[in-house]
């Protein structure tokens, strides 16, 4: 009798060992939550995917034209451009178009426009004639969210514990997907001002909006003590400026520091000196360099060493040629509105651009002509000349299939996000905030300046003040690049008309009248939430 | 041993097998005494027929040496003054000592109905049921023969109480539903008549091995794959018996499969020495139901010109010189009057047949069972026949060893026009075509009437299953089985419809499919006894599956012609694909489980079970789920002082309660799903699926059960009672709430449903006449009275969650915490203004009552419309006046047999059954007379009209108490919407009671049959689905979805009528 019951307790425990690996079964068809974070590989695959959709958000619409230059007023667009190209006006409040210079090359006068900041609900509204532009995307902020959660998704993994990975490599994802993170919650809060904050993984329940000084305050906590476990840059160069590298983390911790500055008054020296500290760390470093300015073709073309962070494309990733909408929205590169032939082909449908700069502006920002950026970022750049104005700055790598004369394919760039010179011209701002005419802040301008031959400071016609310089030589290097109008927010100058045409009043400001409306999904399954009320109701 | 592998775990099967087979083959050596023979006829004490197949039995433990042969004889070498035990499967057991010398016994065996030895099935075990505690019933073969069904599930209604099934459908092969005890979900898929409940079918257990039924589903209803449910792949004639599990007790053992209910079927085996053929063969008419009335030809004429003249605005009359078929009555192209119902349905006439072979002794016996059947349906083009062939044996060389292997193939082919199995929408729509148009032809019929009737399906599952068993008894009382089975499932489905059917380019569909199962089971039990007092029964078993599916399908758009269907050409444009589909699985399940019993002198009985299931389904981190049950009894028959009461024949308490876990979502709903999505920086993208939040912390189903029920048997076999109460929770029922924007996933499943169901269940059973007459009268009466309660939602819905139906019935579910849990969200309808001045007015505006917001006063509510009740009174009616009403699901269900048998003294005999079913307390929405109604709504459309004469209709001033609003009326209905379908006025009671076959048999005396060379002939009349009471003003209230929605697109339940045989060689 004991014979058998051991007989059969040795069978019944063979079969319990066995169970949990009987039990683990690996689904073919689909990846799970359970099989996936398991390599390397998945690591790479799923970071990669927040980076994309990053990409795919930033590339729905003219994102940097719209947050950053649009809506400050300076940019008119062309009678020829028809109605379809006439919404970047209403972004910037005002209905101004350039005349059509019938075949004139002379500099033109435009009429000007009452200035009207609701009229960027028009150019926001669904079954537009400039629906190309697809503005309303901006209501929009799911997808920010979705690259939250993927984040902290990951971070919660990672915390986990996730065996293929050395401790090294688990501690740069984690540090990445902060990074993600963070950038995420940054362009939200310059995006809508107050938004929902949480790290949790899996969050489900419904949240109120955070204040948006506590939410910077949050992700520079995040972030801060984890850059270090990035690398400083890449050797590789398809990941340069393309992946998180340190400086990426200490270019986002310097204009986290410097938005918050503009808010929190209050502490805004610490900021000052936060970002001037961090500054000095990633110039000390050397790992990245300003190009000289006749290889800034390198520097929009990608992964340049002059970059900290960018949403990279390339043409020599586009699966299909043919289809310039492979990729991203053809309107979403900045230059697109700003160039015609020989950039964009063909000729007879790209005689001229379909937006310009106002004569003022560009005389504000250039008032010396000996400024290469000049000539190497523009063609006839004073003349408000559709004709004859380009803005050639992102248009320096253009593509012309020989086979194909027809293919209208915008220039071969990608989206510059940071660089280097952002991080330096913040810490000359930080440094010149916290002493005036601060002698590394004028070498820090300086070497900007210096980069394009420019007259340094302050012996360039028009430097009174070098924090107004300052915020010119940013309004100059980074056109196109998405800062302006944040600049313009951040340090309330644009509570002026002296540097902005689309002013706001203080009243305004503190009504949020900076912020993009939210779309009022945003109310759906969520009793906590609520809009951005200057934008409620038309007001039209 | 214990390196074992997992991926060796098969090994481990044949290493069990073997060791519980091979490794203890002695015998054991019996003393010898001195031997006679004795010899003798065994008769029954009813018919005074003999007896073949009678086992006798000697010895302890019983050993089995013979058994009776064909002419009830016997003849057995025993001990002198030895003990003969006599059995017979229903017959009572006859035990008899011989006398010295005794060398001839003959022996009367009296059919025996009590229950209470009745043989139950425990966690793969037999038990007699005097010394179970849970709560099951067994029907017998016997009373699923005599009629044809594809699908025997469908016989099982009305004959458990608590066993609800609803005949909605009338397709071939197709299921009803199916629920035991109740509602055990509140999710629901589709909209408007096409709403389904999640089936929450039973798990069927046949011949040992768990089967899943509800398969033909996995598609949605709407797709129906061409899977039929394994049950519809049983022949009848070959099944021995059901037993349905309804308790916590009784199912725990079979783990979460068995949270809705457990039916365990159990085939036919060899019974006789002598090997017999029995044949039955079937032949029978499907009839048409009733259908709906139209107006034909010049009178759906009239009736439109009536309307237009009568009610219309000024265009409408210009309107009429416009629209040709109203204008032109002499062009031959409207000049119809054409049945278009007649097109589709027609009365069909098929037949079963059904041959079974069976022998054997008691050491060694088999069977095999070959059946055609085949019904073709009364819509055209569709139906469903079914081969099959099923054997099986059994082997016991001594009595510790025994064997038995089964193997059944069957062959199922499903028709199903171009409708999609439970649903002929095209049949429906193209019904209510306008008579006035022609009827089918080549090149007049609508595509769609060619496509009903021309497209070519050829589906069907093919499936093979094959089960093994051996059983050793270790020591006495220890038993030791292992069985395994394969079941491979082969779906397949070829659909051609020609260019004329779908815009004058054929397309080509094919699916194939194929789901396995590999299944095993090992089994110890052991039972002992102390001072015939103390009786131990111990249970152990473990099972295992590997199950695999999957699916492929391809499609072809524009093939060249009608005359090729394959090999195809290929247009890249049209070409619609195909590719594999997302039914694949792979999934294993492991589970362990106890059952422990201890009486005291069958008195006092006390259960216990234990199991764990374990499944690759539900992640690794817990992958267990744990059903425990326990349930006592008291025998009170057995109790001294009630010993001498003669009429009590037993009578027993129990009480039971227990918890089945279902696991439920998948390690998608746990762990989320990720996708690739293309390329950034040139490297994949894998990203998570924003669909669903993952939920790592979804928690089982929980049905929580406790049972009080209550067996008595009186005077003498002349009346059995059940009678059950029960309580059972549903707790963890999955919902999914819309999630903020903030948090980028849609929606998040969560636990947090949860509701009730309590009831009662009574049985009698009463053989009045006294056992010794020429007449045996059966009748048996059954009832269930199940209340749902719905008793928690997520927290944010407060209580309320109203499923709004986007679809053109707009009728909407509610889930309201604390009453039924699927109500209707409908308009309350109080009958017909009858006058305008009765329509309450709107002190503040001046306005009429009035449908929507709209201030335009055509919007008014006027006389001869619809009283809807303002439920918030500001005069006007919207969404916000939807009330909760009525219970989509029945309340009281139950059926009623009763069965006069009368033995001639020829020896022949003619019995009569009549068996009828009812359903009361439900009320189902009438969409089919919503359609009938609206088909007036506009006169100028190519729609048939019918009749409302018959309708309490308002015909004008004076027309109180009318109960509908003037239908004729329809450019004023198109402002109000009177026959809007969400509202009560369709709302009605789906009770009914139904008699659901009728059968007069006459089998001839064995004299009579013997003369021509046969053991027996029987033969048989039925008909099925003969009447329905009901005060639905509807065709049948039966034939509703499980939602309780007729709409008109149903397919309707045949009446059939049936002739045939039992012949036994």
């Amino acid at each position: 009798m004991k014979k058998y019951i051991i007989c059969l307790f040795i069978i019944v425990s063979a079969s319990q060992y066995g169970c949990k690996k009987f039990l683990d079964i690996t689904p073919i068809d689909k990846l799970t939550g359970n099989n996936f974070y398991k390599t390397k590989e998945d690591m790479e695959a799923n970071i990669t995917d927040m980076y994309g959709e990053l990409f795919d958000k930033y590339t729905r619409t003219s994102f940097a034209g719209a947050t950053g230059e649009f809506r400050s007023g300076e940019v008119i667009p062309a009678a020829e451009g028809g109605a379809g190209r006439s919404a970047s006006a209403l972004i910037g409040g005002h209905t101004r178009q350039t005349p059509n210079p019938q075949g004139s090359t002379d500099k033109q006068n435009v009429p000007l426009t009452t200035v009207n900041d609701r009229y960027l609900l028009a150019a926001l509204a669904t079954g537009t004639p400039w629906d190309g532009y697809n503005f309303r995307d901006l209501m929009r902020w799911d997808e920010y969210y979705r690259v939250v959660q993927s984040a902290n998704l990951m971070i919660s993994k990672i915390d986990d514990g996730i065996a293929a990975l050395s401790a090294e490599e688990a501690k740069r994802y984690k540090a990445e997907a902060k990074f993600i993170r963070c950038f995420t919650y940054f362009q939200l809060v310059r995006l809508y001002g107050d938004v929902v904050y949480y790290t949790n993984a899996f969050q489900k329940d419904p949240l109120p909006r955070e204040n948006m000084v506590t939410v910077i305050k949050n992700c520079i906590a995040d972030l801060k003590d984890f850059r270090n476990d990035l690398p400083l840059t890449f050797t590789d160069p398809s990941m340069r400026g393309v992946r998180a590298s340190r400086g990426a983390a200490i270019g986002l911790l310097m204009n986290m520091n410097m938005w918050n500055a503009g808010f929190d008054i209050a502490n805004r020296t610490s900021y000052y000196q936060e970002t001037a500290a961090l500054g000095k760390e990633i110039m000390d470093s050397k790992a990245f360099r300003l190009l000289p300015i006749n290889e800034w073709a390198k520097v929009v073309k990608g992964r340049s060493e002059e970059s900290l962070f960018e949403l990279f494309r390339t043409l020599n990733y586009n699966q299909d040629l043919n289809d310039p909408f492979a990729q991203a929205n053809a309107y979403s590169p900045f230059g697109d509105a700003f160039i015609h032939f020989p950039y964009k082909q063909p000729e007879y449908t790209h005689r001229y651009s379909y937006s310009v700069f106002s004569t003022e502006y560009m005389r504000k920002l250039y008032p010396d002509e000996s400024d290469l950026r000049l000539t190497v970022w523009f063609v006839a750049p004073f003349d408000q000349n559709a004709s004859t104005f380009q803005l050639r700055k992102f248009a320096l790598n253009t593509f012309a299939d020989a086979n194909n004369p027809n293919l209208d394919l915008n220039p071969d760039n990608t989206y510059l996000i940071m660089r280097y010179s952002d991080a330096v011209l913040l810490r000359a701002e930080a440094l010149a905030n916290l002493t005036p005419d601060d002698p590394t802040a004028i070498e820090c301008l300086n070497l900007i300046r210096g980069r394009a031959v420019a007259p340094p400071y302050p012996t360039g016609s028009g430097d009174g003040n070098l924090k107004d310089a300052i915020f010119l030589e940013r309004s100059k290097e980074l056109m196109g690049e998405g800062s302006r109008y944040f600049d313009l927010v951040r340090t309330k100058r644009v509570l002026s008309k002296e540097w902005t045409d689309n002013p706001l009043t203080s009243d305004k400001f503190n009504r949020g009248g900076w912020t993009w409306p939210i779309s009022a999904d945003a109310l759906f399954n969520n009793p906590k939430m609520s809009l951005n009320t200057y934008w409620i109701g038309t007001g039209l | 041993m214990l390196m074992i592998k997992i991926n060796t775990m098969r090994k481990q099967v044949i290493l069990l097998s073997i060791f519980f087979s091979c490794i203890f083959l002695c015998k054991d050596l019996v003393a010898q005494t001195k031997k006679v023979t004795v010899s003798g006829t065994v008769v029954d004490g009813g018919s005074k027929e003999t007896m073949v197949g009678v086992s006798v039995a000697t010895g302890k433990p019983l050993k089995v040496l013979t058994q009776t042969d064909g002419k009830g004889h016997y003849s057995v070498s025993v001990d002198e003054g030895a003990t003969l035990v006599f059995t017979y499967v229903s017959y009572g057991t006859r035990t008899i000592t011989l006398k010295a010398g005794q060398t001839t016994l003959n022996v009367t065996l009296k059919e025996d109905n009590k229950t209470m030895e009745e043989v139950v099935i425990r966690g793969y075990q037999k038990r007699t049921r005097e010394v179970t505690t849970g709560s099951s019933f067994i029907v017998s073969g016997k009373e699923v023969q005599d009629v044809p069904v594809s699908n025997v599930e469908q016989l099982l209604q009305g004959k458990v109480a608590g066993l609800n099934i609803q005949l909605n459908t009338g397709a071939p092969g197709l299921r009803g539903t199916i629920n035991i005890r109740g509602l055990s979900t509140i999710s629901t898929t589709g909209s408007g008549n096409e709403t389904f409940l999640q089936p929450t079918s039973p798990l069927y257990v046949i011949d040992g091995v768990p089967m899943d039924a509800d398969k033909a589903s996995e598609y949605g209803f709407q797709q129906q794959g061409p899977g039929v449910s394994p049950i519809s792949l049983i022949p009848q004639e070959d099944i021995a018996s059901i037993e349905v599990l309804k308790d916590a007790t009784a199912t725990a053992l079979y783990g979460s499969r068995g949270a809705y209910g457990v039916i365990l079927i159990q085939t036919v085996r060899g019974n006789s020495e002598v090997p017999r053929i029995r044949y039955t063969g079937n032949f029978y008419m499907n009839a048409i139901p009733k259908l709906r009335n139209i107006l034909g030809g010049n009178n759906e004429r009239e009736l439109k010109l009536y309307q237009i003249n009568t009610y219309g605005r000024f265009r409408d009359q210009f309107m009429i010189s416009n629209t040709p078929f109203l204008a032109d009555s002499l062009n031959p192209y409207y000049n119809n009057s054409t049945d278009w119902q007649g097109v589709f349905y027609q009365n069909t006439y098929n037949q079963t047949h059904n041959v079974q072979l069976d022998g054997g002794d008691s050491k060694f016996s088999y069977k095999t069972n070959l059946s055609y059947f085949s019904d073709k349906g009364i819509i055209k083009n569709t139906g469903f026949d079914r081969y099959s062939l099923n054997m099986n044996m059994d082997y016991k060389p001594t009595n510790r060893i025994s064997f038995f292997g089964s193997i059944r193939g069957n062959v199922g082919k499903i028709k199903k026009a171009n409708g999609v199995g439970l649903l002929q929408t095209g049949v429906a729509s193209d019904g209510q075509k306008s008579s006035l148009l022609p009827g089918p032809s080549f090149f007049q019929a609508t595509s769609s009437v060619l496509s009903a009737l021309q497209t070519n399906t050829d589906a069907g599952p093919k499936n093979l299953n094959t089960y093994i068993e051996g059983r050793y008894e270790l020591i006495p009382g220890l038993n030791l089985t292992s069985a395994a089975s394969y079941d491979y499932n082969v779906d397949t489905e070829d659909t051609f419809t020609p260019a004329a059917a779908n815009n004058q380019f054929a397309k080509i569909y094919s699916l194939y499919g194929y789901t396995s199962q590999l299944y095993n089971r090992n089994n110890a039990s052991y039972t002992r006894s102390f001072n015939d007092k103390h009786n131990f029964f111990l249970n152990l078993f473990s099972e295992m599956y590997v199950k695999k599916g999957q699916s492929s399908i391809t499609r072809l758009e524009r093939s060249p012609n009608d005359q090729f269907q394959g090999p195809l050409g290929y247009d890249g444009y049209y070409s619609r694909g195909g590719g594999i589909l997302t039914t694949f699985y792979d999934q294993n399940q492991i589970s362990f489980a106890a059952a422990f019993t201890y009486d005291f002198e069958k008195k006092y009985i006390f259960d216990l079970t234990y199991r764990i299931d374990g499944t690759s389904n539900s992640g690794n981190k817990d992958p267990y789920s744990k059903n425990p049950s326990i349930g006592l009894k008291w025998n009170f028959n057995k109790e001294n002082w009630l010993k001498d009461i003669k009429w009590l024949n037993y009578g027993d308490i129990r009480i039971t309660g227990g918890k089945n876990i279902f696991p439920v979502g998948s390690l998608v709903d746990i762990y989320g799903r990720y996708t690739p999505r293309g390329f950034y920086n040139n490297n994949p993208r894998v990203g998570i699926d924003y669909g669903s939040v993952p939920n790592p912390l979804l928690k089982p189903k929980n049905v929580t059960q406790f049972n009080i029920g209550m067996d008595l048997g009186l005077f003498n076999g002349k009346l059995d009672v059940i009678f059950d109460t029960y309580y059972k929770k549903v707790d963890n029922e999955l919902f999914t709430s819309m999630l903020s924007n903030t948090l980028a996933f849609n929606n998040f499943t969560s636990n947090d449903a949860a509701l009730s169901n309590y009831g009662y269940e009574l049985s009698f059973t009463s053989r009045p006449l006294s056992k010794e007459s020429k007449f045996n009268w059966t009748v048996s009466v059954n009832g269930a009275w199940n209340n749902d309660i719905l008793t928690k939602l997520p927290a944010e819905y407060n209580g309320q969650f109203i499923q709004f139906d986007g679809g053109k019935y707009a009728q909407h579910l509610a889930k309201r915490v604390g009453r039924n849990s699927l109500a209707n969200f409908l308009f309350v309808n109080q009958g017909v203004y009858d006058n305008t001045s009765d329509v309450p007015i709107d002190p503040v505006t001046g306005f009429r009552l009035r449908n929507n917001g709209s201030n335009d006063f055509l919007n008014s509510f006027q006389g001869g419309d619809t009283r809807f009740f303002d439920a918030n009174g500001d005069y006007v009616i919207d969404t916000r006046d939807l009330q909760v009403v009525g219970n989509t699901q029945p309340v009281l269900t139950g059926g009623m047999s009763n069965t006069l048998s009368y033995t001639m003294p020829s020896g022949s005999t003619l019995s009569l059954n009549i068996y009828a079913t009812y359903t009361a307390k439900r009320s189902i929405l009438n969409n089919a007379l919503a359609d009938r109604l609206r088909l007036l709504s506009n006169p100028f459309g190519l729609d048939a009209v019918v009749p409302v004469n018959d309708l309490n209709m308002w015909t004008g001033l004076g027309s109180t108490n009318a109960r509908f609003a003037n239908a004729y009326d329809y450019a004023h209905n198109a402002y109000v919407n009177n026959y809007r379908y969400e509202q009560t006025l369709w709302m009605e009671t789906g009770s009914y009671f139904k008699i659901n076959q009728i059968t007069l048999s006459y089998a001839f005396a064995k004299k009579m049959a013997r003369r021509i060379g046969l053991n027996n002939i029987r033969t048989f009349l039925s008909a099925s689905n003969i009447i329905t009471f009901s005060p639905y003003s509807g065709p049948n209230p039966e034939g509703v979805t499980a939602i309780g929605r007729d709409g008109s697109n149903g397919y309707p339940v045949p009446r059939v009528y049936n002739l045939g045989f039992n012949v036994e060689f």
